[in-house]
C-alpha cells in the first residue's frame, strides 16, 4: 500500500477514524485483553489485598481496620515460623535438583540425532501436566504405605520407608514431584546450549581440554545467563509450592510440609482469617522480592556476559 | 487496510468475551441438556412450543450444592432429577463436594454475596447466619408444610432466636463402627455401652498385638477427644458454653488424656500415623473396609455407605466413655440441613424444593436415610417397613444414643464462629503430641488458651 493513499486514509476523515485508524490505538486494542485481565485480575485484587492486610477480614462480617496487627502478630506465630523455615528447605532442596537435572538432559539431547525432538517433547510432557490434581493424586498413591514404591522396596527387601508419617521424609516425595517436572527448564537450557559456538569446543580440543574441562571453561560460563534466568524463575515458582503439598500431605505430618502458600490458604480460606493471609501473602512479596534481588545482586561474579569480555 | 483493521477490532473483542465465556460456571449435565433443546426448538420454530409448561410458571433456575459421599452424590443427584421430571419449569444445577471443598467454596461464595440457592449446614450455621433466609415465613403462609413432622425436629434445625434455619435433613448421633469377627480373632471382647476409653486403648493395642493391623481406623479427633470428650465430664458441661460466647469448662486438664491416649496408640502402631490418616480421602477407603483396622469413628448416618463399602457385617456401639457410669456424651443431633440462601432469587421455588426433598416419600425412598434419620413422620414409617440390616442397626443404635441419660440438658445445636479456628488449632497441636514435641498437658493447655482467646 502507498504512502499517500495511507496518509489520505489517516487525514481524510473524522476525528474518530482519526482515532480508531492510529496506530497506537490498534496497539491498545489488540493489547487489552492483557490490560484488561491484568487490571481485573492482578492490579485490583493487589490493591484490595494490601487493604485488608491491615483489617480484620474474615469474608463473612464487615471488616475492621486493625493497623499492623495482623503483621505483628504474623512474628509471633509458630506455624507461620515453621512454614518459612520449610518452604525456604524446600527451595533450597528443589529448585537446585531440578536445574541439574534439567541441564544434565538438555547436556544429554543436544548430541544430533534423528529421535532428539522425540526424546525433548517426552521430557516435556511432566511440565505440562505435572502441575495438576490428578498427577499430584497418582503421587500420593505412589508413596503410600503399599503404594508402587513401597511394595518394589518389599520385593527387593529393603525396608519400606513411611513416607507421609515421617516429618523427615514426607518432603521428598514433594521435592522429587518438583524436579520431575524439569521440562521448561531443560527446553530453555537446550536453546542456551545451541548458542555456544562450536568453535569454542574446537579450540579446546586442539589444546587437548577434555569432557569435564570444555563443561566447566566453555559451557558452563556460556550458559549462565541462561541459568540465572531459569534460576530467578524456578525460585518464584518454588516459592509458591501449593497444589502438591495440598493434595499430596496436606501440610502434614505435624506441620512437615505446611509450606508458606499452603498455610495462608489455610488461614484465609479454611480458617477465614483472610485480613492475616493478606498480610501474609505481602511478607510473601517482600520475601520473593528480597531472594530475587540477592540473587540478581550476586550474579554478576558469576554470569559471564560475552559483551562485558 | 480498512478492512484489516475492522477485522482486528472484531478478532480482538472476540478474543476478550471468549476470555470472559471461559469463566463461566461449567453448568451440569442436566442444564445442557435444557439448554440444547431450548436451541432446538428456536431452530425450528415450526414444533410446537411446550406451552401447557411455560403456561404458568417463569423456568427458574436454581443451584445447589452439599458435600458427602458417593453414594450420597448419587441419591441426591436422582431425586433432583425426580423433581425436575415433577417440576419441568424448575431446572437445578448442583456441585456435589466433599467437605472441606465445601466449606471452602462456601466462604468464597459468602464473601461475593453469590451462595448457593440451596445449601446444606450443619452445627456450624451461626456463622453463616447472614446468608440464611429464614423459612418461618414459608411455614406460616403453607409453603412449606410442617404438619407431617413435630416441633422437637423442627426446633433442631432453628437458632436460639425461633428462626427456622433450615429443614433437618436426618438426625444422626456419633458412633464406633467396629468388625466382630476382627474382635474374635484378637480374643478380645466385643464393645459394650459402657465401656471406656481404657478399654478402647486395650483393644487396640490387642488387636494390633494379635493381627498386625490397626486396632483403630481414623477418628474425628475434635468430636472424640474434645466436643463430646468434655460432654463426657459430666452432664451440661460443653467445649463452649450454650450461648456460644465463652467455654463451656474451665479445667484445660479435661483435654489432655484423650490427646496422650492418641500418641501411645501411634506410638504402638495401633492406630494410623497422620500420613497414614491422610491416604483416606472418604469413607468409602476407611481402613476398616480395607481390613486394616478394626474399628472406626462414624456418624450414624455413614454407617450403611461403610457397611456396604465393606461387604461384611459390621457393628455399631456408642464412643466409649471417661467412667463407664459416667455420662456418654453423645446425643441425637439434626445431622444437618437444607437451608435457602439470601442471595436466591428464588427464595420460594428453593423453600418448595427443600419441603419435597425433606418430607416426599418417594423422594426419600431414592435417599434411603442415607443423610440421618428422616424426621417426617411418613417419610419414616414408610422407609420402616423396608429397611435392610444395616438400615435397622442405625435405626436401633440412634435409638439407644436417645435413651442414654442426658441428666435433664439439653445439647447446644449450634457452635460459634471461631469453630473452625478452634478445630484447626485442636489438630494442630495434637500431631505436636503425637511427635513429641509438646506433652499431652502443654497441648490441652495450649488448646484451651487458644479458643479462649477467640472470645
Amino acid at each position: 500500500m502507498s504512502r499517500a493513499k495511507t496518509d489520505r486514509i489517516e487525514s481524510g476523515r473524522s476525528p474518530w477514524n482519526r482515532f480508531i485508524y492510529n496506530d497506537n490505538t490498534v496497539g491498545y486494542i489488540f493489547a487489552s485483553p492483557f490490560i484488561i485481565g491484568f487490571l481485573a485480575f492482578t492490579i485490583i485484587p493487589m490493591l484490595s489485598s494490601l487493604y485488608y492486610s491491615c483489617t480484620n477480614f474474615d469474608l463473612i462480617n464487615k471488616e475492621k481496620w486493625v493497623g499492623f496487627a495482623n503483621y505483628i502478630n504474623l512474628f509471633k506465630d509458630e506455624r507461620f515460623l515453621n512454614s518459612l523455615k520449610v518452604t525456604f528447605e524446600y527451595v533450597a532442596l528443589s529448585v537446585p535438583l531440578k536445574l541439574a537435572f534439567a541441564l544434565f538432559i538438555a547436556f544429554l539431547l543436544t548430541r544430533p540425532s534423528k529421535v532428539v525432538s522425540f526424546y525433548r517433547s517426552l521430557y516435556y510432557l511432566p511440565s505440562l501436566i505435572g502441575g495438576s490434581v490428578a498427577v499430584a493424586l497418582v503421587w500420593k498413591e505412589l508413596f503410600a504405605r503399599n503404594g508402587l514404591i513401597n511394595l518394589n522396596l518389599r520385593k527387593l527387601g529393603i525396608d519400606t520407608v513411611n513416607w507421609f508419617g515421617n516429618m523427615s521424609t514426607a518432603k521428598w516425595p514433594i521435592i522429587l514431584m518438583t524436579a520431575w517436572q524439569f521440562g521448561s527448564s531443560m527446553l530453555i537450557f537446550a536453546a542456551g546450549l545451541k548458542e555456544i559456538p562450536t568453535s569454542y569446543y574446537e579450540a579446546a580440543e586442539i589444546d587437548g581440554a577434555n569432557g569435564w574441562q570444555k563443561f566447566w571453561k566453555i559451557t558452563m560460563p556460556c550458559l549462565s545467563p541462561v541459568i540465572l534466568f531459569n534460576l530467578i524463575m524456578q525460585l518464584i515458582s518454588s516459592f509458591m509450592v501449593f497444589t502438591q503439598a495440598f493434595v499430596i500431605t496436606g501440610g502434614g505430618p505435624n506441620d512437615a510440609t505446611m509450606y508458606y502458600a499452603l498455610y495462608l490458604y489455610k488461614q484465609g480460606i479454611q480458617s477465614r482469617n483472610m485480613g492475616y493471609a493478606s498480610a501474609m501473602s505481602w511478607v510473601m512479596l517482600i520475601v520473593m522480592g528480597t531472594v530475587t534481588a540477592i540473587v540478581f545482586k550476586t550474579s554478576k561474579h558469576w554470569v559471564f556476559n560475552e559483551a562485558d569480555s | 487496510m480498512k478492512m484489516k483493521q475492522i477485522l482486528a477490532v472484531v478478532l480482538s473483542a472476540a478474543m476478550v468475551f471468549g476470555l470472559a465465556a471461559c469463566g463461566n460456571n461449567t453448568t451440569s449435565e442436566t442444564t445442557t441438556s435444557t439448554e440444547t433443546a431450548s436451541v432446538d426448538t428456536t431452530a425450528e420454530p415450526t414444533e410446537a412450543p411446550e406451552a401447557e409448561v411455560t403456561e404458568e410458571h417463569e423456568p427458574v433456575t436454581l443451584r445447589m450444592a452439599w458435600w458427602g459421599s458417593q453414594t450420597r452424590h448419587d441419591r441426591t443427584v436422582a431425586v433432583i432429577e425426580l423433581y425436575e421430571s415433577l417440576n419441568p419449569y424448575v431446572t437445578i444445577e448442583y456441585e456435589p463436594m466433599d467437605f472441606d471443598g465445601y466449606f471452602n467454596k462456601l466462604a468464597t461464595l459468602v464473601a461475593s454475596n453469590d451462595v448457593w440457592d440451596i445449601f446444606q449446614l450443619g452445627s456450624n450455621f451461626p456463622t453463616y447466619q447472614s446468608k440464611i433466609y429464614t423459612l418461618n415465613d414459608f411455614i406460616a403462609d403453607g409453603t412449606i408444610d410442617v404438619s407431617g413432622t413435630n416441633d422437637a425436629f423442627l426446633r433442631i434445625a432453628a437458632d436460639e432466636k425461633g428462626n427456622q434455619v433450615g429443614l433437618c435433613s436426618g438426625v444422626n448421633t456419633y458412633g464406633i463402627a467396629y468388625d466382630p469377627e476382627l474382635f474374635k480373632q484378637a480374643g478380645v471382647a466385643e464393645p459394650t455401652e459402657n465401656w471406656t476409653w481404657d478399654d478402647f486403648k486395650n483393644a487396640c493395642l490387642t488387636i494390633h498385638e494379635k493381627l498386625g493391623i490397626y486396632g483403630s481406623s481414623k477418628f474425628d479427633d475434635w468430636q472424640a477427644g474434645a466436643s463430646m470428650g468434655i460432654n463426657q465430664e459430666g452432664f451440661g458441661i460443653g467445649f463452649f458454653n450454650k450461648t456460644n460466647d465463652g467455654m463451656g469448662f474451665d479445667d484445660p486438664k479435661m483435654l489432655a488424656d484423650y490427646m496422650q491416649m492418641r500418641a501411645d496408640l501411634v506410638d504402638a502402631g495401633a492406630f494410623p500415623d497422620p500420613g497414614a490418616c491422610n491416604e483416606i480421602a472418604d469413607i468409602e477407603q476407611d481402613f476398616v473396609v480395607t481390613g486394616e483396622a478394626a474399628m472406626t469413628w462414624v456418624a450414624s448416618n455413614q454407617f450403611v455407605a461403610l457397611s456396604e463399602a465393606a461387604g461384611r457385617e459390621l457393628k455399631l456401639i456408642n464412643p466409649p466413655r471417661k467412667k463407664a457410669d459416667g455420662p456418654a456424651g453423645v446425643s441425637i443431633q439434626s445431622s444437618q440441613m437444607l437451608c435457602v440462601s439470601q442471595d436466591s432469587k428464588y427464595p420460594e421455588e428453593a423453600a418448595k424444593f427443600i419441603e419435597f426433598f425433606q418430607s416426599s416419600v418417594d423422594a426419600n425412598k431414592i435417599l434411603l436415610a442415607e443423610r440421618g434419620i428422616p424426621t417426617f413422620t411418613a417419610v419414616r414409617e414408610a422407609l420402616a417397613a423396608e429397611l435392610t440390616d444395616t438400615e435397622k442397626a442405625v435405626y436401633e443404635y440412634v435409638d439407644l444414643v436417645g435413651s442414654f441419660d442426658t441428666g435433664g440438658e439439653t445439647v447446644n445445636p449450634s457452635s460459634p464462629e471461631c469453630v473452625d479456628a478452634v478445630k484447626e488449632q485442636y489438630k494442630y497441636y495434637l500431631d505436636k503430641v503425637i511427635y513429641k514435641e509438646m506433652t499431652a498437658e502443654e497441648a490441652a493447655q495450649a488448646v484451651f488458651d487458644f479458643a479462649a482467646s477467640q472470645f
